[in-house]
């Protein structure tokens, strides 16, 4: 399932958006290629237009997620309805499920790359540092939260089916952990 | 509502739960706790350091700490008291110079933090150091008397509605609710708005839950640093603004330990040291019960040093608490 070719896999598993661009320019013009130009333009584009260079959007729409999640109940209408705008935004009506698949997973990867950082989950006002394994055990938590959780929380478990499945599938290979962690918050 | 429902709602609004009883016990004992003018008075009481929770809570949010406040509060009652009886200033402008000098050093310390680097907690306190022993160059030690604030912020309105309605019987006060009341409320509702309906309250949030994951969506994680310390040091100037209208008098040694108080309002409140989570309605439940903690004591006779001992305890277990939850998810 979700099969690609060499050249596509190389895409899909580079993070840095320039060598993306470089790798996208050498594709062969066609349909597939024209859809891949448009997941890149919407997501590393400043939707807000504030001149930044190289945002990437998509990520940004993941933490909006993860704070979506984290809202009170009393809140949930405008939550709800802004969980909707963003399943629009990241084509997740959208039936190229293959290149979603794999640019999905590419986003929950770039997320999952930061959580190695010095300052990342670690407590008291940064003055003390979290473990490796807290760290993983806390990517979990984040993943589950803007994937799994949002869905459930929000009703919209059919609608982001293939964000969750791409989300899952990438924490799965990011640690061994990680899948008792998953199955555990999914209870 | 299924049983898991059930028990969101309820974590999420035990605070609440935590006040009432509070309420209930003190009431117990002293009938006179729940008198109208008790209310009012710890409405009034918690005013001042409502405010300064406000910007404390947007600190915290991003996993950072703000030690100067207290200084911040001593600074400004003592500069606007300075430039007024001093030197004859105006009132609103010594109100408008002593709030820009707290926000800039709200700057200062955003400055430390995150173009110099120094750790929130030692940049903050040596802030705290400096400035409140500027308040103390400045009012040599001794406190500077008369102040009259005619409540700065609904002056104009307070006199204009004087002369029309038979409720506004003070200029401290519109009906029974007192005005340093009013600025809170006020105040709370902007820090409500900027964080569940501005983009900057999003940034707050995603900056205390993953700075790197946040820096590459595109917030620029510096310069939101030097926003949110600048927004704490202007909460705290308000506040000490508030407090010098109450007071009448600017003292140097004004609102000592203020941070401490401050920051047990918040961690009560449900805002997590780690950062990342938090709510603003959290927030003002923190200070009510901390407002009706001091006040219950007071009516109950207990000692200055025992209140002491209680508020140090209930910082310790509310940080416990969300460090032990901390802990209970990463097991």
């Amino acid at each position: 399932m979700y099969e690609i070719s060499h050249l596509l896999k190389e895409y899909f598993a580079e993070l840095d958006p320039l060598r993306r661009r470089e790798i996208l320019d050498s594709l062969p013009a066609d349909d597939d290629t024209e859809f891949l130009r448009a997941l890149y333009a919407s997501r590393y584009s400043d939707h807000e237009n504030k001149g930044r260079k190289n945002v990437d959007w998509w990520l940004w729409r993941c933490i909006c997620l993860q704070i979506l999640y984290g809202r009170g109940r009393f809140l949930r209408t405008f939550r709800n309805r802004e969980v909707a705008g963003i399943i629009g935004e990241l084509f997740m009506n959208d039936s190229h499920h293959t290149f979603l698949y794999h640019e999905y997973r590419n986003t929950a990867r770039r997320y999952l790359s930061t959580c190695n950082s010095a300052n990342y989950a670690s407590r008291m006002m940064g003055f003390r540092q979290a473990s490796d394994e807290e760290k993983v055990i806390r990517a979990c938590q984040d993943i589950w939260q803007m994937s799994a959780g949002i869905a459930k929380s929000a009703g919209v478990e059919a609608e982001m089916h293939l964000w969750v499945e791409s989300f899952r599938d990438e924490l799965y290979e990011y640690s061994p952990v990680c899948r008792e962690e998953y199955e555990r918050l999914n209870k | 509502m299924n049983e898991n429902k059930f028990m969101t709602v309820f974590k999420q609004n035990a605070i609440w739960l935590v006040f009432i009883a509070e309420i209930a016990i003190f009431a117990y004992f002293n009938p006179k706790f729940l008198s109208v003018p008790n209310i009012v008075n710890i409405s009034r009481q918690v005013s001042y350091y409502g405010i300064a929770s406000i910007g404390m809570t947007f600190v915290i949010l991003i996993a950072g700490i703000d030690l100067s406040i207290g200084s911040i509060i001593a600074l400004v009652n003592v500069v606007c008291a300075y430039l007024m009886m001093n030197m004859g200033w105006n009132m609103w402008l010594a109100i408008l110079v002593s709030i820009l000098m707290a926000i800039l050093i709200g700057v200062l310390n955003g400055w430390m933090v995150a173009s110099i680097g120094i750790p929130a907690i030692i940049a903050t306190f040596a802030s705290q150091t400096i400035f409140r022993g500027c308040a103390y160059l400045l009012s040599g030690g001794l406190p500077i008397p008369g102040v009259v604030l005619e409540h700065p912020t609904f002056g104009f309105f307070a006199r204009w509605a004087l002369n029309r309605w038979d409720i506004f019987k003070s200029m401290g006060q519109v009906g029974l609710i007192p005005i340093c009341a009013i600025i809170m409320v006020i105040c709370f509702a902007a820090g409500s708005f900027i964080l569940n309906k501005s983009y900057f309250g999003r940034y707050f949030y995603a900056i205390g839950g993953n700075e790197e994951a946040s820096e590459l969506s595109g917030i620029r994680v510096n310069k939101m640093k030097y926003l949110i310390y600048a927004l704490s040091g202007f909460f705290a100037g308000l506040a000490g603004i508030v407090l010098l209208s109450r007071s009448g008098s600017a003292q140097s040694t004004a609102a000592i330990g203020f941070e401490f108080e401050v920051i047990t309002c918040v961690v009560l409140g449900g805002v997590s040291v780690a950062g990342g989570i938090g709510r603003m309605s959290g927030v003002v439940a923190g200070v009510l019960i901390i407002g009706s903690l001091k006040s219950g004591m007071i009516m109950m006779n207990v000692s200055e040093y025992t209140q002491m001992v209680v508020q140090g305890l209930v910082l310790a277990v509310a940080v416990g608490i969300d460090c032990f939850s901390k802990k209970r998810q990463a097991s």
